[in-house]
Parts: structure tokens; C-alpha cells; sequence
């Protein structure tokens, strides 16, 4: 935590009083807000068991399982802080940048095509990106500001240009990527049941694009951003009868529109427009793009950021969808999501921060097993923690940690061995986890779908048989060695699960082997049987 | 009202995965238990079959000739079974079976590009910057698809390549609806019990994971979890029908019947296929893009196309299943009346034509007319938007209902556009 900030933090308070005096920390004033929000509702789940929050908290925060020593180390140690401690030993560790970017990988991008960016830089970016902390307003400043002229920062280009710059789309996906505003109907007339989504909040942000187009053409690996000197957007509405064109100058949401400069007759460009050459104007919008975005004065920005950190965490936007912020769909905990929204504005975008301090709430370690008698569980209300499907990231890099490949693989590296390293000795196994399940944005627990060939990939596919035999210091191996049923187990649900079996499971694998006409076989077998279950596809 | 409620393919049903448990439950498997009721809802079921004449079929050469003319080229028109229409003698087998398909002449489908007119003919819209539309094949698979169907309901065939699934032609329908696509004809990827895997180990380990997976239902049972563990029921369910994909179940009478080539056997594929409950089948047959020698490539093109056609639309009145099965023959767009000086003929969106069969068409019907020399429509006019309403009406769908994705409304089909009655019982 950051002292310096605390001063305009609590300044920031006194104009919306919080429930909780402004002193307690951002996680206590989340779980009084969200204690409020039970209303009606009298009970709850308990907090999350050890190895429950273990899990749970490997995967969100570093994306991945933990291994069987981590397992018996946090179980085995009795401290009161081990939680908060664990928070910060993985928010330290490579694997909070390599979750991270993966997380913003496909808020960003929406599984798109790499055309224009190769993968490799782009992912190169964003690991640099989080792992510097980089504050978020920073970093969309240069995602929106880059024009991808210079190879040295041309990845932090990559939504426009992997977007082709089209302008409906990037119109499109900077209001529901950056402001969680969905304003795609606004494209031919105000929204017809959102008030507030209207047909020139649309073409304002259009209007920061409009003179701009690739250079020398879309179809170009190679291409940049370039600009016009002039060109004004014109919109009318499908519904209009009369018809009228109206227009408007760049503006973002709320903010005021952008003044522009007149420009001077024959001095409009600083390079003109000629054949073969890459034009620039003298005064470009599109140079005011990313500022207007990220100003404070836009209510939505940072209000977007938490909500989707949040949503990545709990498993559900406090407005939810994450990209349908209006009136008429009120947030959860509005309350809640203002407090956060100004406390991430007043630590300087500090996402780590955000990260740490919903980690810490009793809300984000509550366990996700249903109390008897609570029959109904509404989302919203965070009663019980939600049953999140696993990305397909997270997925591939558990699957790998499950089954020790990873294991074996850090063994091959040796001591020099670094996590992008590591990343690289994976990739070829990740591939074919993201081309499965890798589609579209992520699902969340609401629009989770199991396809057939996805589980087809699970039952028979090389990617995960691959996965199970024994090699020297894999999971199989190590259990192939275990003469005792209790250790084999013990080991298996260390490692798949990340707990303890109970005594019932214990039999079960007891049973399992006695019956088996091949011990390693059914070993191996074993291991997949709680792969492909439900307590492994998904983080609860 | 059906037995079972997911039978009745009104926009109703299935629309939301936590009701569609929430009544599997209910129901158990009675449906299943009962031979009758699976009967009845076989019946039921209407299926869809497309047949894609890639690179965009000469509809002077098929289905609207004009011998004789300028435009014409040197075939035949020749009588078909239903007095007064006529098709170009390369299509023999069709003309016998005219009395059972409906000829629109009359489509201006806008656009003279292979991608654009792809996805225009499939999902019945113009491209919008911002939306994308479902295909066909995925509207019908979520509209008239069986909740319980063991195979996918939204199946391509494709001339060649592997197998695949492709997320994007389901659009906002999602995942479920997209369709598999077999490379020439071959069976989806891991579809088969792998050697190293024997039966039995299968078998044990699918009861230690069903035995994981009950646990932790009882703590933490939610929707998501129980479509993840149901997707090993739907996976078992098509791994046991997985000789469906395979032709060696056929006569060998009946794979000559439609034909011993690859299209043929794609074609017999689909007719397996649809026998077998998957809702929508589309059959790519390639390449009709003939800029050069559009004559002699028809004459090619043609002869394979025409037998498994037949065979096609013979087997499905023999079953019983045509009445319920809309067959479709369209491609991209047509080609132009000019020929051109390497005796070919190039792309044209103006005005050419689609042909239509079994469930909700009029046999034997003829809609819109062309001039003498097929350059431009000189009756009812009509574009995919109106052909994808007609699709839609032809199997029981009101397709001026809408989707709601993202709680915005989307209609199935595009209001501008309305169902062709005339071709329609």
C-alpha cells in the first residue's frame, strides 16, 4: 500500500460517504458493502476452506495450480496472516504478469486474428506491462495512442491494427472494451429501450478516428496508422423520418467535446498527402484519443477497469455484462462500484493493488460449497463464491502443473531456467488448449458452454493423453513408485486438486488399484478421470 | 403436444441452458426409454440439407436455360416432369425429379463476390459492419434441433481438409450451434476411442470420474458444472453412433447409386447423417467458378452433381423423410449471360437461381421470371433475405421472431425482407 496516496483518498470519500469510515482498508469497505447487499437474504456461505482459497487464489492470481510441495506447505503452515501472505507471494511472483496478460490478451483482443502484430510481441508487451505494474491509465494511453510506425513499441498498436482499423469496429470495441459501454445498436439510431446509449455518444468516439486509415494499404503486414487533415463524421438516424444528418466532434461519453484548432489555408499538414507518402496533419484527432479515453472527467473509464477486475476475480461484473453499463442495468452494488472506482483513480491505477485488495476481502475467500438451507442463490449477491469455468490458459497451464510435465520441464531447465523460458517450453503444449477452447472472449460462469470436440479433446485428444504416462518426475511416475494406496492418493490429490482426499476418496483410489490389471495404466488413467472432472474444469 | 417439450422447435424452447437442465431432470429419461415417443419425435424433427455449388453455379447451364440465344451456349433445354418447365439437358436426372423441387429464377442477390455472396446466401443478410449473423445451419440446429440429439445439428461437409469446428458461423448463438465440419467426409477429430485406450480401462475411468464429478455436485452443483459433466453423456452418446460416418455400412448397390467419387460419397454421407437425426447437413460440391471453359466444366460438374442429387432426394421420399427434410441447391451466386472470349462466364449476383425440395415446398413450382436473355429479372424480384424467410417458413420456423442476444433484439430473419409463398404448400 501506497501512503502517499491515502490523503486524496480519503478527500475523494468525504463527497460519497462509505459505510465503513474511510480509514478501514479498501477490503473491509468491500466486504460492508456487500454485507449490505444481502438485504433479505440471512445466510451465507462460510469462508473458504485452505485448500479451497489455495486453489482458487493460485488461478486467479497467477493462473495456474499450485504444486504438491506448495499444497503441503500452505495446508501444513498454521500462521493467521497465511493468506494474505500467499496474496502477495504470488502477486510478487512472474506468474501475476503471465495471468495477467493472458487476462487482457482476451480483453483486448477477443481471440482475433494476429495479423498485423505477431503473437509473440504482443504477449512479449504485456508481460512487460504487468510485470512493470504499469499503471492502467498508462497503459491504454499507449495502447490508444500508437500509431505503429515505430518498431519498438508497434505491438502496443495491436488493437487497431489487428482491427484493421475499421472504423465501426474500433469504434464498437472502445466503448465496450474501455468504458464497458456496448454501443454497437447506436451505430443506426439511439438505443431503442437504453436511454442512455445514444447515436452521438457513438460518433463521437468515431469522430477521434474518422480521418484516419492504414498506411500504405489495410491489406499490409506492414501497414501504419495514418491521417487525414479533414473529414467531419455524419450520422442519421434509421428512425428519422425526416431524415436529418447531424454531426459531431470527438467527445467521449460525458466529457466535453474536444476544441480543435482552426486550421490555417495550405497549412493543414505537416506532410501533405502525395503519392506513395504517408500524410501528416497538422492537428490530428486522433492524437486526442487516448487522453479523452483515459481523463478523468470520463466517469466510465476507470469505472470499466474495476469492473472487470473484479469480474476476472469473482466470477460475475458488478455490472454484469461487463460491456452493458447503462441505466437501465443498474450495477449489483453501485455503492461499492463507486468506492472502488475512486480508490483505483486515487492509488494511480495501481491494478495490483485492486487485485490485492478484492483478494483480501471476505467476499473473494468465501467458500463456494452451498450451506444447507440456502436454497436460492442469486449471483448478484455474492453469498456463495462463484463457480468460474477455468480460461483455456488457465486450463492448459493447470493440466501441465497437475501432471507434473511442468515440473519435469523446470527439472530440464535447470537452476538458470526463467518463467519465460518456461513459457516457451510450454507453448507448444498451450496451442492446442487455446485453438479448443480459446474462443471468443472468455466464458463466464453465466455463458459457460461445453462443446462436443472440446470434450472429445478431453476424453481421446493427443494434447491431454500426452499428458499422462509416466516420465521421470511426473505425476505418473511418482505415483507408480508409491507402494501404498493412502500415498498414491495423497500425491494424486495434491496434485490434481490441490487438497487433501478425503477417507472415502481414499478408498476409492485404494479400490481403483486393487481391481487393476495394470497399476500404471490404471494409474495413469486415475489421473485423468480427475482431470476431466468438473472439480478440475473448473476454479471454485 | 409432443411428449417432449425440446421437440417442438418454437423459439421457446431451449433458450436458456439452467431451464434445459432444470427439465432433464424433470423428464429423467423417460423420452429415451420410450421407442414410440423417439419415433414420433424422429418424425417430428425437421432437418435441412444444403447443397453448395461452390464458386457459384451457371444457372444458364441449370435450372433457367435460354437456348438458342446470344447468352444461351451451345446446350438444350429438355422437358422435365413437370409439363411447360424446363432445365438444360445437363441435369437429366433432376428433370425426372422436377414434379418434387421448386425453381426461384428470379434471385438479385446483390453481389458478385465470393465471400461476401457466401455469407449473404447463408445467413440471408448484406454484410453489416459490427454484426455477425448466424448461418443457416446454426439457426436451424438452435431453432428445430433436439436438446437430446446424440450428433451435432450443424454438420458441413466439406471437399477437403480435416476435420474442424468452426466457432464463428453460430455467431451469437454460440459455440453449441457452430457447426463441425468434415473434410472430405471424415469423421470429427477424436471421435475414436484411441488403440492405447482399451474399452475397459475407458469404462473404469469414466465411473471414477462420474463418481468425482457426483461429489462434487452435491457441494456445489451449478449449471455451468452440470453442462461440463453433461457433455460426457452427449461425447458418449456420439462415440457409440460413430459408424454413422462410416460409408462401409452402406450396399454397395447404394454407394453406386450415387456415384463412386468423392461427392458422391459426400452426398451418401449426408443422407446417413440426417437419417440419423443431425438436423442440418450442408454438402459442398467444388468448383463451379468457370471463367475459363464454363461448357465443358458444367458437362463435368454437372454429371457428378446431378446422380447423387437424384439418389439423394429418391432416398430421403423412400424413407419417408422428405416431407420433413428441406433440401436446398444454391451456391454464392450465379454466372454471367455474356460469355466471355475464353469461353467462359464470370460472376453475377443479378439474377440467377436456387432450387428447393422436400419439407414445406410445392413440388413442380416455378417462381420469377427472366428476360430472353437471362440479363436482368423481369419478375418478383427477390434476394437471400427472401430465401432465408423461406427457408425458415418452410420448416415451421416464424422467422419474424427474434434472437436476443445480449438482451438486444435480433430477428432470425431480415424484416425487410418475407417468405416466397408461392413455392410453399
Amino acid at each position: 500500500m501506497a501512503p502517499a496516496f491515502r490523503p486524496l483518498a480519503a478527500v475523494l470519500l468525504l463527497v460519497s460517504p462509505a459505510l465503513a469510515p474511510a480509514a478501514d482498508p479498501l477490503h473491509a469497505r468491500v466486504d460492508a458493502h456487500v454485507a449490505k447487499g444481502f438485504g433479505e437474504h440471512k445466510k451465507h456461505a462460510g469462508p473458504a476452506s485452505d485448500d479451497e482459497f489455495l486453489r482458487r487464489a493460485y488461478l486467479d492470481l497467477v493462473g495456474t495450480v499450485p504444486t504438491v510441495q506448495q499444497v503441503n506447505e500452505f495446508l501444513a503452515d498454521s500462521s493467521k496472516d497465511k493468506r494474505a501472505k500467499l496474496i502477495d507471494a504470488l502477486l510478487a511472483s512472474p506468474g501475476y504478469a503471465r495471468r495477467m496478460a493472458w487476462f487482457f490478451d482476451v480483453t483486448l483482443m477477443e481471440r482475433g486474428k494476429d495479423a498485423k502484430v505477431p503473437r509473440a510481441a504482443w504477449e512479449a508487451y504485456l508481460s512487460a506491462t504487468f510485470a512493470a505494474n504499469k499503471p492502467y491509465d498508462e497503459f491504454v494511453r499507449e495502447l490508444l495512442s500508437n500509431d505503429g510506425s515505430d518498431p519498438k513499441t508497434r505491438p502496443a498498436a495491436k488493437f487497431f491494427l489487428d482491427r484493421d482499423l475499421e472504423p465501426h469496429i474500433v469504434t464498437k470495441d472502445i466503448a465496450r472494451v474501455f468504458l464497458g459501454r456496448n454501443l454497437q445498436c447506436a451505430q443506426c439510431h439511439d438505443h431503442p429501450t437504453i436511454d442512455d446509449y445514444k447515436q452521438a455518444e457513438y460518433y463521437g468516439i468515431q469522430a477521434f478516428l474518422n480521418r484516419t486509415f492504414l498506411f500504405p494499404n489495410a491489406g499490409a503486414p506492414t501497414a501504419v496508422i495514418a491521417e487525414k487533415a479533414e473529414g467531419d463524421v455524419s450520422f442519421m438516424s434509421v428512425f428519422d423520418k425526416n431524415k436529418k444528418l447531424n454531426s459531431t466532434a470527438p467527445k467521449i461519453a460525458n466529457a466535453k467535446a474536444i476544441e480543435e484548432p482552426k486550421a490555417e489555408k495550405g497549412k493543414e499538414y505537416k506532410v501533405a498527402p502525395a503519392k506513395d507518402v504517408r500524410p501528416i496533419p497538422a492537428y490530428s484527432r486522433f492524437a486526442q484519443l487516448a487522453s479523452a479515453v483515459t481523463a478523468p472527467e470520463n466517469k466510465y473509464f476507470a469505472r470499466n477497469a474495476v469492473n472487470r477486475v473484479w469480474a476476472m476475480l469473482m466470477g460475475r461484473g458488478l455490472v454484469h455484462p461487463v460491456d452493458t453499463d447503462h441505466g437501465n442495468n443498474p450495477a449489483s452494488h453501485p455503492e461499492l462500484l463507486d468506492e472502488l472506482t475512486r480508490e483505483f483513480v486515487a492509488h494511480k491505477y495501481d491494478l495490483k493493488w485492486l487485485v490485492r485488495e478484492i483478494a483480501l476481502s471476505d467476499a473473494y475467500q468465501r467458500s463456494s460449497i452451498v450451506p444447507a438451507g440456502l436454497d436460492e442463490v442469486p449471483a448478484d449477491r455474492y453469498l456463495v463464491a462463484v463457480v468460474k469455468p477455468l480460461t483455456a490458459e488457465q486450463l492448459a497451464y493447470a493440466a501441465m502443473q497437475a501432471t507434473g510435465h511442468t515440473d519435469t520441464e523446470r527439472v530440464a531447465m535447470g537452476a538458470k531456467g526463467s518463467e519465460s523460458m518456461l513459457d516457451i517450453r510450454l507453448a507448444g503444449r498451450l496451442g492446442p488448449f487455446r485453438a479448443m477452447f480459446g474462443r471468443g472472449a472468455d466464458q463466464t460462469a453465466d455463458d459457460f458452454s461445453a462443446t462436443l470436440d472440446q470434450t472429445l479433446f478431453v476424453k481421446f485428444g493427443s494434447p491431454v493423453r500426452g499428458l499422462l504416462p509416466p516420465r521421470a518426475g511426473n505425476l505418473a511416475d511418482r505415483l507408480g513408485k508409491l507402494t501404498n494406496p493412502d500415498a498414491v492418493a495423497d500425491e494424486l490429490f495434491a496434485s490434481v486438486y490441490a487438497r487433501r482426499p478425503t477417507a472415502q476418496e481414499r478408498q476409492d483410489v485404494a479400490d481403483a488399484l486393487k481391481g487393476a490389471k495394470d497399476r500404471q495404466t490404471a494409474i495413469n488413467e486415475l489421473i485423468w478421470a480427475l482431470l476431466a472432472s468438473a472439480e478440475f474444469r473448473f476454479n471454485h | 403436444m409432443p411428449a417432449c417439450a425440446y421437440a417442438c422447435g418454437t423459439a421457446d424452447h431451449s433458450v436458456s441452458r439452467r431451464a434445459f437442465l432444470g427439465s432433464t431432470a424433470a423428464l429423467g429419461l423417460a423420452g429415451f426409454a420410450n421407442p414410440v415417443s423417439a419415433k414420433d419425435l424422429a418424425k417430428q424433427q425437421k432437418r435441412v440439407i444444403v447443397v453448395f455449388l461452390e464458386g457459384g453455379l451457371s444457372q444458364l447451364e441449370s435450372w433457367d436455360p435460354k437456348p438458342n440465344t446470344d447468352t444461351g451456349g451451345p446446350f438444350k433445354a429438355i422437358q422435365t416432369s413437370v409439363p411447360g418447365t424446363r432445365y438444360c439437358e445437363l441435369l437429366p436426372l433432376s428433370a425426372k425429379n422436377a414434379h418434387r423441387l421448386a425453381i426461384v429464377r428470379s434471385l438479385n442477390s446483390q453481389t458478385d463476390d465470393h465471400g461476401v455472396g457466401h455469407t449473404t446466401m447463408l445467413t440471408g443478410r448484406k454484410p453489416e459492419a459490427g454484426i455477425t449473423y448466424p448461418h443457416l445451419g446454426a439457426v436451424s440446429a438452435r431453432m428445430l434441433g433436439s436438446q437430446e440429439a446424440a450428433l451435432p445439428g450443424h454438420i458441413r461437409i466439406l471437399p477437403k481438409g480435416g476435420s474442424g469446428f468452426n466457432g464463428g458461423d453460430a455467431a451469437f448463438l454460440g459455440p453449441k450451434f457452430s457447426s463441425v465440419g468434415l473434410g472430405d467426409g471424415k469423421p470429427p477429430a477424436d471421435l475414436f476411442r484411441p488403440a492405447n485406450l482399451p474399452a475397459s480401462d475407458d469404462e473404469a475411468r469414466e465411473a471414477f470420474r462420474k463418481k468425482l464429478d457426483e461429489r462434487f455436485a452435491k457441494s456445489r452443483k451449478s449449471a455451468a458444472t452440470d453442462a461440463y459433466t453433461e457433455s460426457f453423456v452427449q461425447a458418449e452418446r456420439v462415440v457409440k453412433k460413430a459408424e454413422v460416418f462410416d460409408l462401409d455400412k452402406e450396399p454397395s448397390k447404394v454407394a453406386d447409386k450415387y456415384g463412386r467419387h468423392d461427392f458422391g460419397r459426400h452426398m451418401l454421407l449426408a443422407r446417413r447423417l440426417l437419417e440419423a437425426g443431425v438436423t442440418y447437413v450442408k454438402v459442398s460440391h467444388s468448383n463451379y467458378d468457370t471463367h475459363h471453359e464454363n461448357f465443358d466444366f458444367h458437362i463435368e460438374q454437372l454429371a457428378e452433381f446431378d446422380r447423387p442429387f437424384a439418389a439423394l432426394i429418391d432416398d430421403l421420399a423412400d424413407r419417408g423423410m422428405l416431407e420433413s427434410t428441406l433440401v436446398v441447391v444454391m451456391s454464392e451466386m450465379g454466372r454471367t449471360p455474356r460469355i466471355n472470349d475464353r469461353y467462359g462466364r464470370d460472376h453475377w449476383g443479378k439474377c440467377w437461381s436456387v432450387a428447393l425440395a422436400g419439407a414445406g415446398v410445392r413440388g413442380g413450382a416455378v417462381v420469377g421470371k427472366t428476360n430472353a436473355t437471362g440479363t436482368a429479372v423481369t419478375d418478383r424480384e427477390v434476394w437471400s433475405g427472401h430465401l432465408f424467410h423461406t427457408y425458415m417458413k418452410a420448416v415451421g420456423v416464424d422467422s419474424t421472431k427474434n434472437f436476443y442476444p445480449n438482451e438486444r433484439p435480433v430477428p432470425i430473419a431480415d424484416p425487410k425482407a418475407a417468405a416466397i409463398d408461392e413455392i410453399l404448400v
